[in-house]
């Protein structure tokens, strides 16, 4: 397929989505807002959400477009994973000699393995090129934000960054980093830092390492790694830090997560997790949790609903925030008409007596 | 071309209409969607480039044809809704017993 068409086909998918986002959620909103009122006990979770508008047609159209718009972008007949793989010996040489730091013989987990999350067939690991297909397809992951998401990213990094004592901080552990959208902006913001970027998938750590070596960022180490089975030493860092890994994490392996990062962390250092958890109301829940059915993500409804808070006490943590984030400029968390994802920063500090 | 071995897997896809032709049928009409808009853009970067070029005046391309030039196009356009429609009939094509 040639770039134009390429290049056309995606726009028109993301303008579908635009519109799904902001046309078609909030009408749907209006008619769950609707019933809700005329029914005799209005809804109070989820599941009493479903029961009022499973048989509603525009929900039906709703769920429809949020799957198989996903499914034109990767898989259709101009979608990412062919555009990509008639461009393989052009690509492939773009990966050698990253500096990335792969580590084969790491066993892929069984979560990880066992879904094709965000309906990117063979996952985000499982061939060379997929960074390359995970990048391009962020372009068009939040419609409101456009062709980038600089905004969020930055916004996040500055937030973290305005944080009491932020300018203490000299090492940074960015994890499920996957080719380092994340990670550029922590480079960035705390050019003195050293930053160590880890991801379990080989394609995203490398196209990582190659983005940043065209930078000329020295201060990041892109590596295949797990994030809750690390070779770091105990005290390690100052920040621990993700964006978007924990929704796709199962509640045992978020658990180890939180273990490594009290472990790696030193004494007064602090975690900053940026990810979708503070939800508001039951439409609102039950949208998020159909979201994670439809876009290949099962875990996002047990994240949603582990009690965080207990979680992060339990293993010593302190000073536990759970910030409601606005992604990007004139978004309201709070009450935004337009389909959004329900944005969280968990911040936490690991007190000097743990 | 075997699609289960290139393009599908052989895992029941999700369903959200109470008939499942619809998530089907529906599949059909935005990949058809999708090609309508491909071809529009390359119709649209075409004329731009003839025009750039100076071999297409796009205002004579804009205005509203001739009567000739409708006329001419007659048989082309009754035998695409013929196609398109035809199909609204209910009717068999084949020529054969039932």
């Amino acid at each position: 397929m040639d770039d134009r068409s390429f290049a056309a086909a995606q726009d028109f998918l993301l303008a579908s989505k635009t519109f799904w986002t902001k046309e078609i959620f909030p009408e749907l909103r209006r008619t769950y807002a609707d019933a809700a009122r005329n029914s005799a006990k209005p809804p109070t979770n989820p599941e009493e959400v479903e029961n009022l508008l499973q048989d509603n047609t525009l929900y039906q159209y709703f769920s429809w477009l949020e799957r198989h718009l996903q499914r034109f972008k990767y898989s259709g007949r101009y979608g990412l994973i062919p555009y990509h793989d008639e461009r393989r010996e052009e690509l492939s040489p773009q990966l050698r000699n990253t500096g990335a730091e792969l580590s084969s013989d790491l066993e892929m987990p069984v979560y990880y393995r066992r879904f094709d999350i965000h309906q990117h067939p063979g996952g985000v690991w499982s061939d060379e090129l997929d960074g390359f297909v995970y990048k391009r397809g962020a372009r068009s992951t939040t419609p409101l934000m456009g062709a980038s998401h600089a905004d969020l990213h930055q916004r996040f990094t500055n937030l973290v960054a305005a944080q009491e004592n932020a300018e203490h901080i000299s090492d940074i552990l960015d994890m499920g980093c996957g080719f380092g959208k994340s990670t550029h902006p922590f480079a960035q913001g705390f050019p003195s830092a050293r930053i160590e970027a880890i991801d379990l998938s080989a394609p995203c750590v490398t196209l990582g390492a190659r983005d940043a070596q065209e930078r000329g960022e020295d201060n990041i180490k892109f590596r295949q790694m797990n994030a809750y089975e690390t070779v770091y030493d105990d005290d390690s860092f100052d920040l621990v830090t993700s964006t978007m890994l924990i929704h796709e994490m199962p509640p045992s392996e978020i658990g180890r997560l939180f273990d490594e990062s009290v472990r790696v962390l030193r004494p007064g250092g602090r975690i900053a997790h940026l990810d979708f958890y503070a939800i508001d109301g039951p439409f609102a829940r039950f949208i998020h949790y159909g979201h994670g059915r439809r876009n290949n993500e099962p875990f996002m409804q047990p994240w949603a609903e582990l009690d965080v808070v207990e979680a992060l006490s339990n293993r010593g943590f302190a000073n536990i925030e759970i910030i409601p984030f606005q992604e990007a400029e004139g978004v309201n968390p709070g009450d935004h008409q337009a389909w959004r994802f329900p944005w969280t920063v968990i911040h936490a500090e690991k007190p000097a007596a743990v | 071309m075997n699609l289960m071995e290139t393009l599908l897997v052989d895992r029941p896809e999700q369903t959200f209409f109470d008939d499942p032709a619809l998530d089907r049928t529906f599949g059909v009409v935005m990949a058809l969607a999708t090609e309508v808009y491909v071809q529009r853009d390359r119709l649209r970067a075409l004329e731009r480039q003839l025009q750039e070029a100076s071999i297409l005046n796009i205002d004579n391309l804009n205005g509203e044809p001739s009567d000739a030039e409708r006329q001419a196009n007659a048989i082309d356009r009754e035998q695409f809704v013929e196609g398109l429609l035809i199909n609204l009939l209910g009717k068999q094509q084949a020529k054969g017993a039932i």
